[in-house]
């Protein structure tokens, strides 16, 4: 009789989910999942609601990027409303990029700072006890103060503009519903209340430079570590650049060639999604390459990936670095994941900057008008990669079908595959398998950052492949449905 | 009119004989919250009974007592006051209010009223019944969900050539508010407005025209005064910070929002690890309790069997439990699966449309994932919770101010504007 190692709940992540390890009588490893355990179905019951409600409604998914489901909802509702992404007016386009920045920003160093950094800073030895954000606080106070005020900053843009940190409104059908005042952008330029943006680059551009310092001396370790072959998938701009909030998708294969290159809106015709019995959260994959080989890895990694270039110059600078590592060749390291991220930051706060200068976002064209539709797509990078949402409706207004595929419902595959990774690498074939070796697991997972908060909801109407498997993952049975 | 002398409360008050007793006992600096109640309505509707006070002993509604001499009505005794409450808290409890998802939050008279009650929870279970969405009008919405049949609409609307539109259908606990969609089609924009504005709550709304205003811009985001509330009696023993307390924090069915709030307390995070550690956490790697907890604070409902387990084994470890947000209070968005059957949700989610035939439907089922519940339940339904803060989420600085309280006794005021359903 096997043994089987469980891990439950996976801590320092958002949301719930759970790892088994299945283990022969000789202690090696059969098998590893990691499980989404939840399940709340807001798709079912955003039917019958009127379309209007929706990006208030749909952010309830996820209350670390709530500001990413409201864009993705208030996006396909602009389209019920008749408008397309260029029919808004700049102030109103400059005013979601806004707060999208913020909104990533703070969510990355809500991430960096406080839940993956005891696994950096403590390494891989550490005890349970020490590993948490009290203790990087205790000691590194410097980088826990800096963090903290990075993730403050991206809050308090959220803040001025949606009216609250959590949960805030701001985009309406066809628009924004507020104008953001010269005091308000003013104080994030002086520093009044909050750090100056001038002094968040700074940091950023240190913590880069921790960062690097850091790969230097644990290189084996960070390029080796639940290393594995995928393919890459997320958004850019028409001439390729890195792009948060509108764009076309493109995907890579682990080679780097083009697997996907198609306007965001017509993400039915390329993905599928697959149901497995031992987890609430699907499988998605590009149908032209198979559930085999068609998933992707999406988030700061794969947005790197598939991007040719960054928009600012000192995001530019360090995406040069970081792909001159690879020899400009396809990034598949796990852990260089939050290298990744780090870079995407000061892009971020770069791009907060030059808004922040920007005239446009304190004009008062806030809102546009067209014939209504009967159905809207809308597609945006969150902080963990792309997130669909797709609605349609009634001539009257009420919604009748609802399908979102959130960023870590991606992320599902790949995240298994890490699991399964450190599962063979580290517990393979141990008399005793000790509470640091199972940290390990988490350390792959939490490299996805990913958000089983927002994950447990999806519902989904893509097309569907469903496989039946025994204990030992044969197949015994499978349907489909187009 | 002749000044007559009156009694609330066996205080002699003044005012013109026959006056209405809601005005009179304002005129007396009396407030006595209602809701159905507007001056200009004549008779007085008192259909919602939230203003319910007593003479003798015996519950009567006060907007449709008139003032007359000698007449003695008990207004504040304990008992009037926490029947008002419950009354409140049964208006919430029948409907399906989804504060953080309805256009009329902020603007809300029922809202309003309950923050000035301090409600922070209903102690009577939600019926979540399921009630239709009306798209049937031309540019109306009807949300019966929110309706609290005050019968505003009905009783005082009428269109510019004197036409009511709103009727009631059908009695007793199945009573309805009816459209005439006739009319309705030929309503303008101003009257189709008004209508929309005359309801207290969410229930009337103008399609693709009823949208949330700006956080702060809101009719009951700024209060007339900046009057602390009668929230949850504060704990009035200061205890000493002898050493360090312990907190547990727990994330449930909720979307880990409440925990991005506790965070919120930017750089006072570092003030607050002097003051107590943290055991169990989705913010530690503590996976069991590893010693006694002061306090635990519980983020989400209970929607699979995992939930109730963990809620279990937090009660079982932590003095105190604390039930923080929405979601933990009362389901929260979660719970609005609760007017759908499970089946239907699952089946929707994994089954729903053609499938090939002869194909193996599949539900993920398996011994290694907990089983959904039925719907999702508050945690009070479950275990017993000591403290609620509402909230979607509440802002650090509630959640945080109410903490102290309860561990080191430090006084707190939770003002107007920091107390929300959202």
């Amino acid at each position: 009789m096997g043994k089987k190692i469980i891990i439950d709940p996976v801590t320092r992540v958002e949301g719930h989910g759970k790892v088994t390890v299945l283990l022969d009588d000789n202690h090696r490893v059969e098998d590893a999942f990691f499980h989404i355990v939840e399940f709340r179905g807001f798709e079912r019951f955003v039917q019958g609601r009127p379309y209007w409600e929706a990006p208030v409604l749909v952010q309830r998914l996820c209350g670390i990027c709530p500001v990413s489901h409201h864009l993705a909802a208030a996006k396909a509702i602009d389209q019920i409303a008749g408008l397309d992404p260029d029919d808004l007016s700049p102030t109103a386009t400059k005013l979601r990029r806004l707060l999208h920045f913020g909104q990533v920003l703070q969510s990355h160093a809500l991430h960096f700072f406080y839940l993956a950094s005891p696994d950096l800073l403590f390494g891989l030895d550490a005890e349970a006890a020490k590993r948490n954000v009290v203790e990087v606080a205790i000691a590194n106070k410097d980088l826990a103060r800096k963090g903290i005020q990075i993730r403050q900053f991206g809050q308090e843009i959220i803040k001025a503009l949606a009216g609250k940190r959590i949960h805030g409104i701001m985009a309406v059908p066809g628009g924004v519903h507020k104008t953001f005042t010269r005091q308000e952008r003013d104080a994030f330029l002086n520093g009044e209340g909050v750090p100056s943006i001038d002094n968040i680059i700074d940091w950023m551009v240190g913590v880069l430079d921790f960062m690097k310092k850091y790969h230097e001396t644990n290189a084996p370790w960070l390029d080796y570590f639940a290393t594995y072959p995928s393919g890459h998938l997320g958004m850019v701009t028409q001439d390729g650049a890195l792009e948060l909030y509108d764009g076309p998708l493109r995907a890579i294969d682990a080679q780097g060639n083009q697997t996907l290159l198609a306007p965001a809106t017509d993400y039915v015709d390329h993905f599928a999604e697959l149901v497995k019995p031992w987890s609430y959260l699907k499988f998605p994959y590009l149908r032209e390459l198979g559930e085999e080989k068609g998933w992707n890895r999406v988030g700061p990694l794969a947005r790197i990936n598939v991007s040719t270039y960054i928009s600012t110059p000192l995001a530019e600078a360090e995406r040069k670095i970081f792909r001159d590592y690879t020899g400009g060749k396809t990034n598949n390291m796990t852990m260089h994941t939050h290298w990744a991220r780090l870079i995407e930051m000061l892009h971020c706060a770069e791009a907060i900057r030059d808004l922040l200068n920007d005239e446009a976002i304190l004009g008062d064209d806030l809102r546009r008008e067209g014939i209504q539709r009967s159905q809207g797509i809308g597609v945006i990078e969150a902080p963990r990669g792309t997130l669909i949402h797709h609605y349609e409706i009634d001539d009257k207004g009420m919604i009748t079908r609802c399908n979102l595929i959130v960023s870590t419902t991606h992320n599902n595959e790949p995240m298994n595959r890490a699991v399964k990774w450190v599962a063979q690498n580290v517990l393979d074939n141990r008399f005793e398998v000790t509470e640091q070796m199972l940290n390990q697991v988490e350390i792959a997972i939490r490299a996805y950052d990913p958000c089983l908060s927002c994950a447990t909801h999806a519902l989904g109407k893509m097309p569907l492949y469903v496989e039946v498997q025994d204990r030992r993952g044969n197949i015994i049975q499978t349907a489909t449905r187009s | 009119m002749k000044k007559v002398t009156f009694y609330i409360d066996d205080q002699p008050c003044q005012a013109e004989d026959g006056k209405n007793f809601v005005d009179a006992a304002a005129e007396n600096g009396i407030s006595i919250p209602s809701l159905c109640y507007y001056p200009h309505i004549d008779p007085p509707l008192a259909t919602c009974r939230v203003c319910t006070v007593a003479i003798g002993g015996q519950p009567r509604a006060a907007c449709s007592l008139k003032v007359s001499e000698g007449l003695r009505v008990q207004v504040n005794t304990p008992d009037l006051i926490e029947n008002r409450k419950a009354i409140l808290e049964l208006i919430f409890a029948e409907g399906n209010h989804f504060c953080p998802a309805c256009e009329k939050s902020g603007d809300c008279d029922l809202q309003h009223l309950a923050y000035e009650s301090g409600i922070t929870y209903s102690r009577f279970p939600h019926t979540f019944v399921d009630r239709i969405v009306d798209f049937k009008p031309e540019r109306l919405v009807i949300d019966h969900n929110r309706c609290i049949l005050c019968k505003r609409c009905v009783e005082e609307f009428v269109t510019d050539s004197g036409k009511k539109v709103f009727s009631y259908h059908r009695r007793g606990g199945r009573t309805e508010v009816n459209v005439d969609y006739e009319l309705e089609a030929e309503m303008s924009d101003k009257e189709l407005t008004r209508a929309m504005r005359l309801c207290p709550v969410g229930a009337i709304l103008l399609r693709g025209k009823s949208e949330s205003r700006p956080f702060g811009d809101r009719k009951y985001d700024k209060p007339e005064s900046q009057e602390a509330i009668p929230l949850t009696t504060p704990v009035e023993k200061p205890v000493v910070p002898a050493k360090k307390k312990v907190v547990a924090t727990a994330s449930l069915a909720g979307c880990f929002g409440c925990h991005m709030s506790m965070l919120d307390i930017d750089l006072g995070l570092l003030d607050l690890i002097e003051l107590v550690s943290f055991d169990k956490s989705p913010l530690t790697d503590i996976k069991r309790f590893s010693r006694h907890v002061d306090i635990g604070l519980i983020e989400g409902g209970c929607c699979n069997s995992e939930n109730i387990e963990n809620l279990e084994y937090f009660r079982e470890h932590c003095d105190i439990l604390v039930s923080v947000g929405e979601c933990a209070i009362w389901g929260g968005l979660p719970a609005m699966r609760n007017t759908i059957s499970l089946e239907a949700c699952l089946e929707e989610a994994y089954l729903h449309s053609p499938v090939t035939r002869n194909a193996q439907h599949i539900i993920p089922n398996h011994e290694d994932i907990p089983k959904i519940l039925d719907r999702v339940y508050p945690c009070h339904e479950v275990v017993k919770i000591d403290y609620h803060i509402p909230g979607c989420p509440p802002s650090a600085q509630h959640i945080w101010k109410v903490v102290q309280n309860i561990l080191f006794g430090t006084k707190y005021d939770v003002i107007y504007p920091e107390f929300k359903y959202d």
